[in-house]
C-alpha cells in the first residue's frame, strides 16, 4: 500500500483547504477535522514501509536511458525527482504527531464554541508540512516544508488572539526570514559542490570520494545548515523566541507547535548526521548547543512566574536532551535522542493541554495570582503532576527511560560530565515543576481569584488522560519504540 | 573582464550582507523587511549562479538536439527550478510580514521595532 505514503501529506493538505472553505459551518468543519485527525495516525500505522519516487521512475530505470556521455558517471545514479522514504521510525513519529493533533483538535472544539476555519487550516497545513519533512529524502524539499511549517507556526500564534501575539509572531517571522534563507544558502553550497539535493546522492558522492569531503564549500554548507537547524529546533540563540511562541499560542496550539519543532529538529538532525557526521567538530558543535539549551532554558524556567512561559522554557530545555544524544554520536545515544524526541512530543503536549486548563479556568497564567485549583478538578491536577514527573524523568514514566538511556550512553562514551549535567538538569526540572504545581494547585486560593469557567471540558480531561497513558505505556514497555530506534541509529552511524 | 558568474556570486554576497545588516541593525520595520527581501534575493541569485554554464544553452530539449549534445551544453536546470520555489516562499513570507507590519503600525502608531517590542511585556 505504498500509495499511502504520499497520502500522509495530501490528506492533511486537502483537509486544510476544505475546513477553510467551510469555515462558517461549524458542524461540517468539526466532522471533517475529527475524521482527518483520526485518519492521520491510522494511515501511519497501516501504511507499508516503502519508498515513493515522485516523477514516476527510480534512478536505475533512468540510468539505462541516459545520454552516453553521462553513462557510468556519478550523475547516472542520481535521483531526479523528490523521494519519500517511509520506515518504522517515520511511522512512530507521524503516529505520535497525529495522536497529539487529534487530541489538540478535540480540546480546541471542547473549549471554543465557534470554531475558526483558518486556525484549523493552519493546524492541518502544519501537520502536512512536518509529515513531509519526516518523509522527504531531499534537502531542498525539506527546506520548502520547513518554511511552510514556520509560516503555519506564525499563523497559529496570530490566530490564537492572545496578548502581544502579533509582536511575537513578527519577531519569530523575522528570525525565520533570516534563518530560512541561510539554510537555503547552505543547501546551495551542497548543490554547487555535489550537483544534487537528494540526501542519498549526497552521502554516496561524499562517501565514495567523488568530491573532497573536506572541501570548504561543504564545511560552509554544514555551518549554514546548522544555523537553520538551531532556528527550526529553537536551540540557543533562538530558545527565548521559541518559548515566547509556545506561551503566546492557545494551549492546544502550543502542544502542536512543540510537536512541529521536535519533528523539524529530528528531520534536519538526521539529515545532518547522514551528510556531515565526518566533519571535524560536528559532535562538539552539537554538544555545545545542547548544553546551552539545557542550562539556559532550565535556568530561565526556574525564574519564571508565568506558568505557560515556564513550561515553554522546560520544553525547549528538553530539546537540549535530544541534541545531546545526537552530539554524543554513538548508536545508543542517538537511539536515546530519538526516544527522548518521541517522549517530548507526548509529555509536553500533556503539560501544555493539562496546565492550559488553569488558563481556561482563570484566564491568567501568573502563578502569583493563582492557588487552590486542586479543589476545582483534582483528577486533572494529579494527571498534570504525573506529566511533570514524566518530564523530569521520574520512573515509571517514559521520560525516565529515555533519560536513563541518555545518561548510560554518555557514560559509555566517556562523557561523565555530560551524564552528571543531564542528571542535574533533570533534578532542576523536577523542582521547578513541583514548585509551580504547588503554587498553582496546592497553596491557598487567593481571595481575588475569579473563574471564567467552572469546569474543565470532558474532552480536555480525556486528551490529557490519553497522553498520560501513552507516557506510562512507553515507560513500562520502552522496547515498543527502542526496538526500532536502536537499529535505525546503528544504520545512521 | 570579470567572469560573469564570479561577478554574480560577489553581487549575491553583497545582497546577503546588506540584507543581514538591515535586518539586524535597522530599527524601522519596513527597512528591516526590505533587508530580509535582500537576503532572500541574494540567496536566489547565488542559486542561479550555480546553474550557469558559460556559452551554454537554455535547458529545454528541442527537436533536432541530440541527448549527448544537450547534456554537454545545456545549463544546469535544477537550481532554476529551486529558485522558482524559493521565490514563491519568499513572496509568501514577505506578504505575511507586511500584513503584520500594518497591524502593528495600527496598534502602536510607529514603525520602530524597539518601541513596538518595548511595549510588549
Amino acid at each position: 500500500m505504498n500509495y499511502l505514503i504520499p497520502l500522509m501529506v495530501v490528506i492533511p493538505i486537502l483537509a486544510a483547504l476544505i475546513v477553510n472553505i467551510f469555515g462558517g459551518k461549524d458542524k461540517t468543519v468539526k466532522a471533517i477535522s475529527i475524521v482527518v485527525a483520526i485518519a492521520i495516525p491510522v494511515i501511519a500505522i497501516i501504511a507499508a514501509v516503502g519508498i515513493q519516487y515522485f516523477g514516476g521512475h527510480d534512478p536505475a530505470l533512468l540510468a539505462s536511458s541516459l545520454p552516453s556521455n553521462l553513462m557510468g558517471t556519478l550523475v547516472a545514479s542520481y535521483n531526479t525527482g523528490i523521494v519519500y522514504v517511509f520506515e518504522n521510525i517515520e511511522r512512530i513519529f507521524i503516529f505520535l504527531m497525529g495522536i497529539v493533533a487529534f487530541l489538540a483538535v478535540l480540546t480546541y472544539f471542547a473549549e471554543k464554541k465557534e470554531v475558526s476555519g483558518p486556525y484549523l487550516y493552519l493546524i492541518f497545513m502544519g501537520i502536512a508540512s512536518v509529515t513531509a519533512l519526516m518523509l522527504s529524502n531531499d534537502i531542498f524539499n525539506m527546506y520548502v516544508f520547513f518554511e511552510i511549517t514556520a509560516l503555519t507556526q506564525v499563523g497559529i500564534i496570530i490566530a490564537s488572539s492572545t496578548e502581544d501575539n502579533y509582536e511575537i509572531a513578527l519577531k519569530y517571522l523575522i528570525l525565520g526570514a533570516i534563518g530560512g534563507p541561510i539554510l537555503l544558502l547552505g543547501i546551495g553550497f551542497i548543490l554547487g559542490t555535489i550537483g544534487s539535493v537528494n540526501i542519498n546522492d549526497i552521502v554516496f558522492a561524499i562517501s565514495n570520494n567523488y568530491v573532497n569531503p573536506y572541501a570548504p564549500s561543504l564545511v560552509i554548507g554544514f555551518a549554514l545548515i546548522l544555523f537553520g537547524w538551531l532556528y527550526s529546533a529553537g536551540l540557543p540563540p533562538f530558545h527565548t523566541i521559541k518559548s515566547a511562541v509556545y506561551s503566546k499560542a492557545r494551549p492546544n496550539g502550543s502542544a502542536i507547535l512543540q510537536g512541529f519543532s521536535v519533528l523539524c529538529m529530528l528531520a534536519f538532525g538526521i539529515a545532518m548526521y547522514k551528510i556531515f557526521a565526518y566533519v571535524p567538530y560536528f559532535n562538539t558543535a552539537i554538544i555545545v548547543f545542547a548544553i546551552l539549551a539545557m542550562a539556559l532554558s532550565i535556568a530561565m524556567s526556574a525564574m519564571e512566574v508565568d506558568f505557560r512561559r515556564m513550561i515553554a522554557f522546560l520544553a525547549v530545555g528538553e530539546l537540549g536532551f535530544i541534541a545531546l544524544g545526537f552530539g554524543i554520536g554513538t548508536q545508543y545515544s542517538i537511539a536515546a535522542a530519538l526516544f527522548q524526541a518521541a517522549n517530548e512530543i507526548v509529555i509536553t503536549a500533556l503539560l501544555f493541554i493539562g496546565f492550559g486548563t488553569v488558563y481556561y479556568l482563570t484566564k491568567t497564567s501568573d502563578t502569583r495570582k493563582l492557588g487552590g485549583l486542586i479543589a476545582v478538578d483534582s483528577k486533572m491536577a494529579i494527571m498534570v503532576l504525573l506529566g511533570g514527573f514524566a518530564l523530569a524523568g521520574v520512573p515509571p514514566f517514559n521520560g525516565f527511560q529515555s533519560k536513563l538511556m541518555l545518561v548510560q550512553a554518555a557514560l559509555d562514551a566517556g562523557y561523565t560530565e555530560l551524564a552528571i549535567l543531564a542528571i542535574i538538569v533533570s533534578v532542576v526540572i523536577f523542582f521547578t515543576f513541583v514548585k509551580a504545581f504547588h503554587t498553582v494547585y496546592l497553596q491557598p486560593k487567593p481571595k481575588d481569584l475569579k473563574f471564567a469557567h467552572e469546569k474543565i471540558p470532558k474532552a480536555t480531561v480525556f486528551s490529557v488522560a490519553v497522553l498520560l497513558i501513552i507516557c506510562l505505556a512507553l515507560g513500562i514497555f520502552p522496547n515498543i519504540v527502542t526496538d526500532v530506534f536502536i537499529p535505525f541509529a546503528g544504520g545512521l552511524i | 573582464m570579470m567572469d560573469i558568474q564570479l561577478a554574480s556570486l560577489f553581487a549575491s554576497g553583497a545582497f546577503i550582507i546588506i540584507g543581514l545588516f538591515a535586518a539586524i541593525f535597522i530599527d524601522n520595520l519596513i527597512k528591516k523587511i526590505i533587508g530580509i527581501a535582500f537576503i532572500e534575493e541574494g540567496v536566489n541569485l547565488f542559486l542561479i549562479c550555480l546553474g550557469f554554464k558559460a556559452g551554454g544553452v537554455v535547458p529545454i530539449f528541442l527537436p533536432g538536439m541530440t541527448a549527448d549534445w544537450f547534456a554537454a551544453n545545456a545549463a544546469y536546470p535544477l537550481p532554476q527550478a529551486l529558485v522558482l520555489t524559493s521565490i514563491v516562499i519568499g513572496a509568501s513570507t514577505l506578504a505575511v510580514m507586511l500584513a503584520l507590519a500594518m497591524v502593528l503600525y495600527r496598534k502602536h502608531g510607529t514603525l520602530s521595532v524597539s518601541e513596538m517590542m518595548g511595549d510588549e511585556k
